[in-house]
């Protein structure tokens, strides 16, 4: 297309007509200030094509001021080798007309047929927009709008295409997109755009198929067990038959009735050997008796040996006390004899000492006399009466412990006398006339009685002696006690000078009766002489009174012996010896005779026991009880033995028979009945409750409710199968309209990729622009410092983003040049944010394309573009005519 | 001379899923009404008993109600019906039958034999031998102590029983329920009922199967009849003519279409069905989009008349001509597409062939649509 006229009246700036004509078909430069109409210029460019001349929206058409305008656009082009003249009025004079080569279009025709040349749209109503404006709208870039690509692209897509198509071939469909639209509609009804999952009636039909299915799967379950529990009532009526004719129970009791029989025969058994065994404890306590009876007479019999035997015993030691007593008795004669001896020696020593002792004191007492009567012949004128009282008391002066000694010996030998008389061994005799005998010496006539205190010879004249022993223990002791009592009171009366107890009592009766008188003649005689002259005279009387005693004493002293006593002392020692002797002997023949009476004794209840024992033996009542104890031992024992076997035969019969497993017998057989009869009963209540439930089951119609769902499934399933496939179908369907369609745009970019690639080259060398499936410009890829980078357009600054709009509209213009598409490239102050570097090469592709394109530049910036070898139009409205 | 209906495997309680709601209604209807059918048929025929020879109801858990409508069904014949059930109505401890009876739903003048004891009928006078299936299965030949069985002298002796006869049918065809051949001559039976078999056959001169008086599916085995036999006496050959009792008539089609005018012959095999007919049609080879369109009239047409058809073109692949293509103005890429499409259903997997040939359908069917609308 190539613009080659334009006029313009009552447009805008242009009241007046305005007119550029001789326009080249490259580049052409119109240069003005601001408000010189360059922008007019362009409006009634588009105003020309793009706005319906009935349209009642284009007031801003007119100039300002005038609403009476008739604003009017003349525009003269070339186009696919015709020479086209476009008249179009606005407002006021409403008129469109359109002549080419003889031919002339008016009105709505006109325009139309200029839409489809150019490719764009009228708008339905109102003022044209930019969605209607198509190719032009792409290639008439507005002031300050040359950055902007997508929209005026998106708004020529479908243009492009139809103008593509034509270029390739007719290889677009006409249809096409609309199928493509429909077939996704229709899948996306039943799968999900962008999961492919189905949805809708599919989902539904799935959803049913597979509720159906669970329902089919729960029945065939019901039926299942429906049929299992059929089964079970045959299989349990089987057996409840079976158990009915068999009533194992029945066996079972019977069983558990015999071994209960069997038990208690048992039980008998047992209480019969309690019972045998009680008796063998029995027979046990009874030969116990026995032999303890048995046991008894032997013991009996075994006594009788020991008795014997300790009567020998017995014997025997009165034998040897026997002979003990005959042992001691001659050495008890030998002692009696010393003792006699030393007892007279010892008389006589004493007898002897008392001698000497009187002849000395008789001596000294006439010594002391004569001494003492000197002196008191001169008191005793004065003391006559007191001298013969001291004369009479001198006299019978007895000592009061002599007196006591003297009266205790007379007592100790009147009881031994007495005591003597009682155990003496009495004499009697009466002799023949004539006839003489001599006793101890002494001559026995006639008759009397002698008490024979000691032993004593009798001398029987021409016969022997006879010789007498008093017996009894004391007798001997007796004697010699009171001959030793008589020998001390001899001796004491002797140094008393008394001849008898009797007189020394009277003696000291008298002496009493003096010392009164005494004590009566000192109290006168202390009168006359109060000092030591009484005592002189009194002891003149005692010594004169002591010599005449003591020469009394002497006289009455026996004749001294012929032979000299041995020494009182000696005489005293060998008497106790003697006696000490005598004595132990005495004890040893006491003891002696004391163990023969007691050996005697034993003996006698030896034997009298050994009697007894005897006696016992000899009873024959005795042997009769043993013989029949003997006999009924042999007889208890026989039958011990009897019942010992039958104990054990009881026992071994009733362990033959195992009680313990016999009660576990009845008790096995009574549960096993029990068992048996409960299961037969259980089975019975199981098969009635298997009919109820069967019965029951059997009304729900199970098979042909199976076979409802089984029919109601298979539809369900022939439905969602063939939705299935009718899925799948669309779902490939689209698929393949989609690959197909993308290979389309892909083969429709090729070309314009070629283009934009050429453009792009003078501006970015080894940049890339990819084209997107609308036919707009894609990601930008270019080479930097760090290799490659890539971003979009909209990434890129003002000033590139300009440029490349510039280009990108260019590389359309080829395209759709070469597909025989009118191409008109409008630039209202375009590029005015570009560099000079970047000026300078956006010159150069714009004279280039110009080569192939109508350009139409306009600047307000002439100066810049001076070097684009065309001559610029100055406008300027103001100065036209 | 006794006159006696044999008859078998009526499948009462079918339900025949694998056709639409209502049709699938019809057929399992039509099994009552043939029963009735059975009834007045015997009484037209005036014969002295019906036999069944086993599987009267396809399945135990019947409903009620359908247990209820098949005995009232046997009202139409006032004599003596004897039935055995088969395997799929067995004699079990609990089944159809026991439940029958406790709904006393079975009318007087029908013996159902649960037990293999021997049926002696005063009127007409014979003795019948049945062969009950108490299993559901059973590998042992229920009618093998036929032969010990005596009946009194002078009567007849009819076996009834249900399960096949060995050596004869088709391998794995209801082997377990063995019955063995040539058990009529050797029990001494003047005839032997069978069932199970759901085509009429004869298996020896005194033994046949009787077949289902309605048909119920497609295997086109001669069923849809009864049989009326004549014995004159025992010992004497029964006369055995077969009758047909159907209603509907079963067809399992498949035409493969490999030139045009087997369209044609298609079109007018299709036109000849009635009301009476069940159809299962399987269309194969190959055609294009107007020979499509024909059929798919053709079938729309039928379904319309016949009980029930159900056709499956699913093996049937389109080949779109350039008339076709040129008609649905597929242009451009479209064009691209049905050549895909076309080529996709030679494919050598069933699965994505059989895509591609829907897709191929369905592309056709819209750019028809959009051309009719078009042309609107």
């Amino acid at each position: 297309m190539k613009l080659k006229r334009l006029r313009l009246e009552q447009f805008r700036r242009f009241r007046q007509p305005f007119q550029i004509d001789g326009l080249t078909p490259g580049l052409n430069l119109f240069t003005g200030p601001n408000e010189a109409g360059k922008s007019t210029l362009v409006a009634a460019l588009r105003a020309a094509f793009f706005e319906r001349h009935r349209s009642s929206a284009v007031d801003d058409l007119r100039p300002w001021g005038d609403s009476a305008a008739t604003p009017s656009v003349e525009l003269e082009f070339e186009l696919g080798g015709h020479d086209y003249r476009l008249t179009k009025s606005f407002l006021h004079k409403k008129r469109c007309e359109l002549k080419w080569n003889g031919q002339q279009l008016d009105g709505t025709d006109a325009e139309d047929r200029l839409a489809e040349l150019l490719g764009f749209q009228h708008a339905g109503k109102g003022a044209s927009k930019a969605e209607h404006w198509g190719i032009p709208g792409l290639l008439w870039i507005s002031q300050g709008s040359a950055q902007e690509i997508r929209e005026p692209v998106a708004h020529a897509t479908d243009h492009l295409r139809r103008a593509l198509n034509a270029s390739l071939g007719e290889v677009a469909t006409s249809g096409g997109d609309a199928l493509l639209t429909q077939v996704e509609a229709r899948r996306n009804e039943l799968l999900t755009a962008s999961g492919g999952k189905p949805r809708g009636d599919y989902a539904a039909a799935l959803e049913q198929e597979k509720a159906l299915g669970t329902e089919l799967a729960a029945v065939d379950q019901d039926i299942a067990q429906y049929r299992q529990k059929v089964d079970r009532l045959a299989s349990l009526r089987q057996e409840h038959a079976r158990e009915s004719l068999e009533q194992a129970w029945v066996g079972f009791r019977a069983q558990e009735a015999e071994a209960r029989a069997r038990l208690e025969a048992l039980q008998g058994i047992e209480r019969e050997l309690d019972l045998t065994r009680q008796q063998q404890s029995r027979g046990e306590e009874r030969l116990r008796l026995l032999r303890s009876q048995l046991d008894n007479f032997e013991r009996e019999e075994r006594e009788l040996l020991s008795r014997r035997d300790a009567t020998t015993a017995a014997q025997r030691a009165l034998d040897e006390a026997t002979a003990a007593v005959l042992l001691w008795q001659p050495r008890r004669d030998e002692a009696t004899r010393r003792y006699d001896n030393a007892r007279r020696a010892l008389s006589l020593a004493r007898q002897e000492d008392t001698r000497r002792s009187l002849t000395r004191s008789l001596d000294e007492q006439r010594r002391q006399a004569d001494a003492a009567g000197a002196a008191l012949a001169k008191a005793e004128a004065a003391h006559a009466d007191l001298q013969a009282l001291h004369q009479r008391a001198a006299a019978g002066a007895i000592k009061d412990s002599d007196l006591k000694t003297l009266r205790e010996l007379s007592a100790r030998l009147t009881e031994n006398r007495i005591r003597r008389e009682a155990s003496a061994t009495r004499l009697d005799y009466a002799l023949d006339a004539g006839v003489r005998l001599t006793l101890d010496g002494q001559a026995l006539e006639g008759q009397g009685e002698r008490r024979l205190l000691d032993t004593s010879q009798i001398e029987l004249p021409g016969l022997g002696r006879l010789t007498i022993t008093p017996g009894g223990t004391g007798l001997a002791d007796l004697q010699r006690a009171a001959a030793e009592l008589e020998d001390q009171r001899s001796a004491l009366l002797q140094r008393l000078g008394l001849g008898s107890p009797e007189e020394a009592e009277s003696r000291a009766e008298s002496r009493r009766q003096l010392e009164a008188d005494l004590r009566g003649a000192e109290a006168g005689f202390k009168a006359l002489a109060p000092r030591g002259l009484d005592a002189l005279r009194l002891e003149h009387s005692q010594r004169h009174a002591g010599a005449t005693e003591a020469g009394t004493l002497l006289a009455a002293l026996p004749p001294p012996p012929e032979q000299a006593p041995p020494a009182v002392a000696a005489a005293e020692a060998e008497e106790d010896a003697a006696r000490e002797a005598l004595s132990i002997l005495d004890s040893q023949i006491a003891t002696a005779r004391l163990a023969e009476h007691s050996a005697r004794a034993a003996l006698d209840a030896a034997t009298r026991e050994q009697a007894s024992a005897q006696a016992r033996l000899d009873d024959p009542a005795r042997n009769q009880r043993r013989t029949a104890a003997s006999t009924e031992l042999t007889d208890a024992r026989a039958e011990q033995d009897a019942l010992s076997r039958r104990a054990d035969g009881l026992a071994r019969q009733i362990a033959d028979a195992h009680p313990d497993i016999l009660r576990q017998d009845v008790e096995r057989y009574a549960k096993s009945a029990d068992t048996s009869e409960a299961q037969h009963r259980a089975l019975a209540t199981e098969i009635y409750r298997l009919e109820v439930e069967l019965e029951t089951a059997g009304a729900r119609g199970l098979d042909e409710r199976r076979a409802e769902i089984e029919r109601d499934l298979a539809q369900a399933h022939r439905r969602s199968t063939e939705l299935a496939r009718r899925a799948a179908a669309l779902d490939h369907l689209l698929t393949l309209l989609r690959r197909h369609r993308q290979a389309l745009t892909q083969r429709l970019q090729a070309p314009l990729q070629k283009h934009l690639n050429r453009y792009l080259q003078l501006l970015f060398p080894r940049a890339h622009l990819d084209i997107d499936e609308h036919l707009g410009p894609g990601p930008l890829t270019r080479p930097s410092p760090q290799g490659e980078e890539t971003g979009t357009l909209e990434a890129l600054s003002f000033g590139a983003r300009e440029q490349m709009g510039v280009i990108t509209r260019l590389a359309y213009a080829d395209l759709l040049r070469e597909a025989g598409r009118p191409t008109l490239l409008v630039l209202d102050d375009a590029l005015v944010h570009s560099d000079e570097t970047r000026l300078a090469q956006m010159k150069r592709v714009l004279f280039d394309a110009a080569g192939r394109h109508q350009i139409l530049l306009f600047t307000c910036h002439p100066e810049k573009w001076r070097d684009l070898g065309v001559a610029a139009r100055a406008l300027d409205s103001t100065r036209l005519p | 001379m006794i006159k006696l209906l044999h008859t078998a495997d009526w499948q009462i309680g079918k339900l025949f899923g694998q056709f639409e709601t209502d049709d699938a209604s019809a057929l399992a209807e039509a099994r009552i009404a043939t029963v009735e059918g059975l009834a007045r048929l015997a009484t037209e025929e005036q014969v002295d008993l019906v036999l069944v020879a086993g599987d009267v109801f396809d399945a135990q858990g019947v409903a009620d109600k359908t247990l209820r409508r098949l005995f009232n069904a046997l009202a139409g014949y006032p004599g003596p019906w004897v039935m055995i059930p088969g395997n799929h109505d067995a004699g079990l401890a609990e089944s159809v039958w026991t439940r029958a009876a406790r709904l006393q739903a079975i009318p007087a003048n029908v013996t159902v034999c649960l037990s293999p004891a021997p049926l002696v009928l005063a009127a007409p006078a014979l003795a019948i031998l049945p062969a009950p299936l108490t299993q559901r299965i059973t590998y042992t030949d229920l009618t093998e102590g036929f032969a010990a069985l005596d009946t009194p002298a002078g009567l007849p002796r009819i076996g009834l029983a249900h399960g096949s006869v060995q050596g004869l049918l088709a391998e794995g065809i209801d082997s377990s329920n063995p019955i063995a051949a040539g058990r009529a001559a050797q029990a001494r039976l003047d005839y032997l009922a069978l069932g199970d078999w759901h085509g009429t056959r004869q298996v020896d001169e005194r033994c046949w199967y009787a077949g289902t008086p309605e048909t119920d599916n497609f295997k086109g085995n001669d069923s849809g009849n009864a049989l009326l036999v004549e014995i004159d006496g025992p010992g004497a050959l029964p006369r055995v003519t077969p009758v047909a009792t159907g209603r509907y008539h079963w067809h399992d089609r498949t035409c493969a279409l490999l030139v045009g005018s087997d369209t044609d012959r298609l079109e007018e095999e299709l036109a000849g069905f009635g009301a009476q007919d069940v159809i299962q049609l399987s269309v194969t080879g190959h055609t294009d989009l107007a020979g499509l369109r024909r059929i798919q009239r053709a079938i729309g047409a039928a379904s319309g008349r016949v009980r029930s058809l159900t056709a499956d073109l699913s093996a049937l692949r389109l080949s779109p001509t350039d008339d076709d293509i040129t008609a649905l103005q597929a242009d451009g890429y479209l064009g691209e597409v049905i050549d895909e499409l076309r080529q996709g259903q030679e494919g050598s997997d069933p699965v994505t062939a059989g895509v591609a040939r829907d897709a191929l359908a369905l592309l056709a069917s819209l750019l028809d649509e959009q051309r009719g609308g078009d042309a609107r």
